[in-house]
């Protein structure tokens, strides 16, 4: 529901916080970087056009960098 | 590939129902990635176990779903189907379609997979079955421009659905093509990019006869109802009776709230308005006699889910009356979904659907905290403790402290 | 060209044909002409035909193709899928609907599942395609119809019978709400490949994965281990790691559930009860659930009456009078004991022998 381009400060901060876990709900991310979830979604939102964070399915979805959780027969 | 015998399979191409084992075989003529799945099928017949494995990241760009992941257990052995990929298609309202359409899935589909398809998922996504991780961006891109879109996987609205409604059924309270049609535009944030605990699933129902299943199978069921009574035309309830329409004991005995009474003499059909509970059974038997009132609407129910994690969940009643109207743009509708989820994205668990979340912190919070008006439509029966947990706000505290004084 | 982003599905109005452009909103009844075959009728007069007939879901592109080529000869082009994977043939032309039935017939297509009928069954993945899986979804289902075909081609039951089957607890087919489900059931814990989690399984996920919590970490030696009491064989773990084997081909199976409903008519939508808690997977022709579930149908058809769906039946006679009329061995099993367990629970003295 938030729409409008994303802060860009929201944006490093969640890349600089993907890079020290494997993968993390947004809603980890929101609370780790203190900013409001809409915000981060919005921002993450934009990352994965940007090819940057990619979204991770298993059992709930995740968010991770691009490139950082291998697949199985991969 | 060479042939491979698949004896047990086999006996499945025997007998009248239509086989899918004939269906695969049709697509192993012109898929390798089919004719090797046959033979992990046969192997899985022989062993009585599964052979797949899930997990990674497969997907488009911009998009947090709509493919999921499938790997086999032996790629070394089966190396056409090591990647073998769920695609979603997101189908238009009611199933319907003319067969160019048809044909031009299954065009792009030869191009890019295995020619297998699940028409349709169950939740509504056209599923096309198996295709490798580096054709799924050019999937999407050749869809795309074919004017498809994908469907929802993950923590996200899932791809919405809907029954025939006014296409082709006389019960429609609602216009729930267009509705499903145009709330899933609304969504598309909500369904392609994942950011909620878990899954979330609307499905629109026309009636009470609720062909889509909502009330089991969705978060958010959209049930047609109609608020005034039911229209009974009496020259159609006489050419019933004409006809010999056992009406007394077929319709009016099993009235669930014996509101319905029949005159045998004037051959007429009476109901007392506000003892039905708008069933939808007499209309089921007697279309030609009764219809629905005038005053049409939806009923909101929520909470439905399947067994994982606390059982599966029936939707209950939330708004038991709710216009859906196209002309203004089904914005209740809407705006009080946008709230529920909400509520949900703030107060659930990781993996908890909305039904377990309102379990866990009480049907009374949600109500109150999404804003929703509380009537005794909400429930069959008020609680039957006194454990109400009042809020002390709202409480005469003055001069109950322990010394007389106020608090 | 770069795919376009939220562009949304198709617009159904593009998919529609004219008769139904026309009418859209008008449907004043319908009636079921023959099995197979729905007729509306719309305010205007307007009739239009619908013939029905299954499929086995799981079907490929040359299956699409030749339905397109018969809809291209019949129906001007427009057709539909109905929630159960059948085929709708949409006609505004009464006179090729026989045509159109025997041409169909002539091809091995199954023409049927209106009114008091089986209708196709809702199932999910399997074998075929799902990594969880207790046993195949596709052949279960084949085996099970081709047994019941006749009441799928007639209208001859008491109601009309809704059938699902999940092929794990995960149930992501309709059954818990069927008049007949079909659940495939793990009944053992998952291995644990130690060295495969140590290689490669983020620990804090796979403990979290679990839905009961039966998974702890065991950091001597770097994996985990599972609490057995507490684990329900769901196979969430396996999902997040493959380290986590959950099949075991000797003891997974299929249980029975019946009585579920969602129409509101008459009575309110109904979960279904488990009746039979295990049956083995016989694979290919799995011949005791065919047996089973045909049983608990013929007493169905012999004791109801007419327009009682097989739950409100059961209702009617009590879940008690049931388990004595089909012989059914009642245990423990059936007994809940999760988490709503108490609201089954007999709580007042009457009741039936
Ligand atoms: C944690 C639990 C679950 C997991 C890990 C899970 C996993 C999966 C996976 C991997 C698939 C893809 C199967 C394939 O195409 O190969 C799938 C399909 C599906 N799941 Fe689930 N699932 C879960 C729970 C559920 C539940 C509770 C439901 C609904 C009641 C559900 C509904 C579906 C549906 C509708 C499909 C599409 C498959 C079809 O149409 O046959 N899932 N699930
Ligand atoms: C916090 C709540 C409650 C308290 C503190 C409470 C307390 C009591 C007490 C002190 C008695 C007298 C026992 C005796 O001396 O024989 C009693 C009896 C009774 N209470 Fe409650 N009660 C509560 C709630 C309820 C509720 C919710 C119900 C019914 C739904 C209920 C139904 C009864 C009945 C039927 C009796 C008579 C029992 C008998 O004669 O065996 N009570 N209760
Ligand atoms: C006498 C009562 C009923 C009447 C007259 C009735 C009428 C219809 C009609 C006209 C259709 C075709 C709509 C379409 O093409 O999608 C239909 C389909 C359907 N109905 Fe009903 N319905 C009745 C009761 C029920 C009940 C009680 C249920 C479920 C418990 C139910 C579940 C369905 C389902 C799942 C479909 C899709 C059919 C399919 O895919 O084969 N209906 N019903
Ligand atoms: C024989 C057993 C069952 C089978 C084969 C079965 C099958 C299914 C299927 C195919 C769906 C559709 C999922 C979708 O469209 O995404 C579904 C959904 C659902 N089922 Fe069942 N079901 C069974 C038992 C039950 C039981 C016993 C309950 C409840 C007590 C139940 C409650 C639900 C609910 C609430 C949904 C909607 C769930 C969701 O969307 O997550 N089911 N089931
Ligand atoms: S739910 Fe009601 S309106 Fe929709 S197709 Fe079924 S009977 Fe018709
Ligand atoms: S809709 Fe149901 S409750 Fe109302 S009159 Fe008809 S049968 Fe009775
Ligand atoms: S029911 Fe279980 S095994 Fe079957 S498709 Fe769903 S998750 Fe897979
Ligand atoms: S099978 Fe399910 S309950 Fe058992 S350990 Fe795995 S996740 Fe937990």
């Amino acid at each position: 529901m938030q729409k409008g381009p994303a802060s860009p400060e929201i944006k490093a901060k969640i890349l600089e916080y993907l890079a020290k876990v494997q993968k993390a709900k947004s809603r980890d991310v929101a609370v780790a970087i203190g900013e409001k979830k809409g915000d981060v979604d919005n921002a993450v939102k934009e990352l994965t056009a940007e090819d940057l964070v990619e979204y991770l399915y298993i059992t709930t979805t995740y968010i991770c960098l691009k490139g950082k959780v291998q697949t199985p027969n991969g | 590939m060479t042939e491979k015998k698949t004896p047990l399979l086999d006996e499945l191409e025997k007998g009248k129902w239509p086989s899918f084992v004939t269906e695969i075989k049709r697509a192993a003529v012109k898929s390798a990635a089919s004719a090797e799945l046959l033979q992990v099928l046969e192997r899985s017949y022989e062993e009585r176990r599964g052979h797949w494995k899930h997990g990674g990241i497969v997907g488009v760009r911009g998009y947090g779903g709509g493919v999921i992941g499938r790997y086999v257990d032996e790629p070394e052995t089966y190396p056409n189907i090591a990647e073998f990929h769920t695609v979603r298609i997101n189908q238009p309202s009611g199933f319907f379609y003319n067969t160019k359409t048809l044909r031009t899935i299954c065009d792009l589909w030869e191009k890019h997979g295995s020619g297998l398809t699940n028409m349709h998922g169950s939740t509504g996504d056209i599923i096309l079955l198996g295709c490798k991780t580096e054709h799924i961006q050019p999937i999407f891109d050749d869809y795309s421009e074919a004017g498809f879109d994908l469907g929802g996987s993950g923590s996200c609205l899932r791809t919405t659905n809907c029954c025939v409604g006014p296409g082709r059924c006389e019960y429609a309270c609602y216009d729930t093509l267009e509705a499903c049609y145009n709330i899933t535009n609304e969504f598309m944030d909500e369904l392609h990019r994942p950011m909620w605990p878990y899954k979330s699933k609307i499905k629109f129902s026309g009636c009470a006869n609720d062909c889509t299943g909502a009330i089991a199978r969705s978060d958010i069921s959209v049930i047609g109802t109609w608020r005034d009574t039911i229209r009974i035309d009496q020259d159609a309830v006489k050419e019933y009776a004409a006809n010999k329409f056992p009406i007394q004991s077929q319709v009016c005995d099993k009235c669930p709230t014996g509101c319905l009474t029949y005159n045998n003499e004037t051959q007429e059909l009476a109901v007392i308005a506000e003892d039905c509970t708008r069933c939808h059974h007499c209309i089921n038997l007697m279309p030609k006699a009764i219809q629905a009132g005038k005053e049409k609407g939806a009923t909101i129910l929520v909470g439905g889910k399947s067994t994982i994690v606390q059982s599966a969940f029936m939707s209950s009643v939330v708004i038991p009356f709710m216009k859906m109207d196209v002309e203004d743009d089904f914005e209740e509708f809407k705006d009080t979904v946008r709230r529920i989820w909400e509520w949900w994205d703030e107060n659930g668990k990781t993996r908890e659907r909305i039904g377990e979340t309102i379990f866990r912190l009480g049907m009374g919070k949600f109500l109150r905290e999404a804003e929703i008006p509380i009537v005794p439509q909400q429930v069959f029966r008020p609680r039957a403790n006194p454990y109400v947990f009042w809020a002390q706000e709202d409480l005469d505290k003055s001069g109950t402290a322990l010394d007389g004084t106020a608090l | 060209m770069a795919a376009k982003l939220d562009q949304g599905p198709p617009n159904y109005k593009e998919m529609l044909p004219p008769i139904i452009l026309d009418n859209y909103g008008k449907w004043k009844y319908h009636e079921i002409p023959r099995s197979g075959v729905l007729k509306h009728v719309s305010e205007s007069g307007a009739a239009l035909f619908s013939v029905r007939v299954a499929t086995p879901r799981l079907v490929s592109i040359d299956f699409i193709r030749d339905v397109c080529a018969l809809a291209d000869e019949f129906c001007d082009g427009f057709l539909r899928w109905t929630t159960r994977n059948n085929i709708e043939f949409l006609l505004s032309d009464e006179a090729k609907v026989n045509p159109l039935i025997e041409t169909l017939v002539a091809k091995g297509f199954a023409v049927g599942g209106t009114g008091a009928a089986i209708s196709n069954i809702i199932h999910t993945q399997g074998w075929v395609h799902c990594h969880t899986p207790a046993t195949d979804a596709s052949g279960v289902v084949k085996a099970v119809m081709d047994d019941l075909y006749e009441y799928f081609e007639s209208m001859k039951l008491p109601a009309k019978l809704k059938m699902g089957l999940a092929c794990c607890l995960n149930m992501c087919g309709s059954t818990h709400c069927s008049d007949i489900g079909i659940v495939g059931v793990h009944r053992t814990p998952p291995r644990i490949d130690h060295d495969k989690i140590r290689k490669g399984t983020e620990i804090p996920s796979l403990v979290a994965s679990c839905p009961t919590g039966a998974i702890r970490p065991d950091p001597k030696n770097k994996s985990v281990v599972v609490n057995e009491e507490k684990c329900m064989y769901c196979g969430n773990c396996y999902t997040m790691s493959p380290a986590m084997e959950i099949y075991d081909a000797r003891n997974d199976g299929i249980a029975i559930l019946i009585g579920g409903k969602v129409s509101n008519a008459r009575s309110a939508p109904s979960f279904s009860r488990m009746v039979i808690p295990f049956l083995p997977n016989n694979a290919p022709r799995w011949p005791e659930v065919t047996e089973a579930i045909r049983a608990i149908l013929e007493l169905w058809i012999a004791n109801a009456d007419k327009g009682e769906r097989l739950g409100e039946w059961v209702e009617r006679i009590g879940w008690e009078r049931f388990f004595a009329l089909s012989g059914l061995p009642f245990s423990d099993m059936l007994i809940d004991d999760y988490i709503f367990a108490r609201e089954t629970f007999r709580t007042g003295a009457a009741f039936k022998y």
